[in-house]
């Protein structure tokens, strides 16, 4: 065995705390995931803060790190973490009835961020206006669901109609109430002198 | 929940690289061959992997069990009509058999996580994605692994401390904003110091990795892996 003698290239400071950020956004998407709160209208309906994360993730990092982050979420769900809903992991819940939504997670994260920062680099996340941010955010929740849907209606061999009515109908109302939640989280101290 | 069993079967001693290449290829046969006697020959080559991989049927899938609303909602949302005979079986036939491969694939996916330690999948992503893009996403899930019991806790903390203050009589909204805000404040704060410490650490883009040797007792595996998608295709 010979020891390698090429020199360490290391990471530019820049990338290196957007990784961190990456890593820490993926990370508290898993954690959030066994956490459930219960349905006010349909008690059966467990309700995570996954998308919430995605929110978060496409108006804090911007669309091109929101994206690793989420890249970096699905990978490790595939590989054994258990990061999705439930605690649990694997290709067969990726390609699985919920599949859809996991598929989208990066594609909102990245919708999110493009619409709020646009394409001229990043803004500081509460310099967003209000009605860019809500734009942005019902993009990503629209992009969230329509993912979700076609999962859905892809692996169950079912019909749009019927796909649509077994999994957005239901979680539409707390979606609306997660966007809200967003907007006052982004313009709260959480985000202050970053 | 699903992870590592330190064992020494078959299935363990593979590659990790052959078996992501094996669970793709029953994947891509499985949306293929989505008929009765596609699933009967699939079925068994599952049994026989968890059988090779000791991987408990029976306690797999039911660990699996938040997922049986959306499994029984298709066959029945589309077997449904409205008016007479109510039900129609024959509407319901595919979403069914769609519902049975869903099955198989959480049990092929439930023998590699039992078999893979994250370390191995770690490596094998990174040799299997090329460059930097390979070495941010491989460094990444190891980070994530890290990370995960630290933000568990910090949740759990920011749930007590709300349930401490009646949090749980607050609106749901109210609640999701609470521990959005809380949670983000913690994450940036340990992104920060995490960044800090990468840097000091040098964090470097060629990284020394575990070594992966694949042996002789890849290639049959390598060999089922092939045929499937040949049948696939075919």
């Amino acid at each position: 065995m010979s020891t390698p003698t090429d020199s360490v290239e290391l990471v530019g400071d820049e990338v290196t705390g957007n990784v961190a950020r990456a890593v820490l956004f993926a990370a508290a998407t898993s954690a959030t995931a066994p956490v459930d709160m219960v349905h006010p209208l349909a008690p059966n309906v467990p309700i995570t803060l996954q998308t919430l994360w995605v929110y978060l993730a496409g108006v804090v990092l911007g669309p091109v790190w929101a994206g690793v982050a989420f890249v970096l979420y699905l990978l490790a769900g595939l590989l054994g973490l258990p990061v999705f809903a439930g605690g649990n992991a694997g290709l067969g819940v990726l390609l699985g009835p919920t599949g859809g939504f996991l598929f989208g997670f990066p594609l909102a994260a990245m919708t999110v961020g493009a619409i709020a920062h646009g394409t001229g680099g990043l803004t500081a996340p509460d310099a967003v206006s209000i009605p860019r941010l809500v734009v942005a955010l019902l993009a990503g929740t629209a992009v969230v669901y329509a993912a979700g849907a076609a999962g859905y209606s892809l692996v169950q061999a079912i019909g749009p109609v019927a796909a649509v009515s077994a999994v957005v109908l239901p979680f539409l109302p707390v979606a609306g109430l997660k966007v809200a939640a967003t907007v006052a989280i982004v313009r709260s101290d959480a985000l202050i002198a970053r | 929940m699903i992870g590592y069993v330190e064992g020494e079967t078959l299935v363990h001693r593979l590659d990790p690289r052959t078996k992501l290449f094996v669970q793709a290829a029953l994947a891509v046969a499985a949306f293929a061959h989505t008929t009765p006697r596609g699933l009967l020959v699939l079925s068994t080559a599952v049994l026989g992997i968890c059988r090779l991989s000791a991987t408990p049927v029976a306690r797999s899938l039911r660990s699996y069990r938040a997922f049986l609303p959306f499994l029984l909602a298709g066959p029945l949302i589309e077997g449904a009509t409205l008016g007479a005979p109510w039900f129609v079986p024959a509407d319901a036939a595919t979403p069914a058999l769609a519902s049975y491969r869903v099955l198989l694939l959480l049990l092929v996916s439930t023998a590699y996580l039992r078999t893979t330690r994250v370390r191995e999948s770690r490596a094998a992503i990174q040799r299997l994605l090329p460059g930097r893009a390979g070495v941010v996403l491989g460094a990444g899930v190891g980070f994530v692994l890290r990370f995960l019991p630290l933000l568990r806790h910090d949740l759990a903390t920011i749930r007590a401390a709300m349930d401490a203050r009646l949090g749980s009589e607050r609106s749901l909204y109210e609640r999701v904003r609470l521990i959005g805000v809380t949670g983000l404040r913690r994450v940036l704060a340990r992104a920060d110091r995490f960044a800090l410490a990468l840097q000091a650490r040098c964090f470097a883009w060629n990284p020394t990795l575990p070594r992966l040797d694949p042996t002789w007792r890849d290639a049959p595996a390598v060999a089922a892996g092939v045929a499937l998608l040949v049948w696939a295709v075919g």
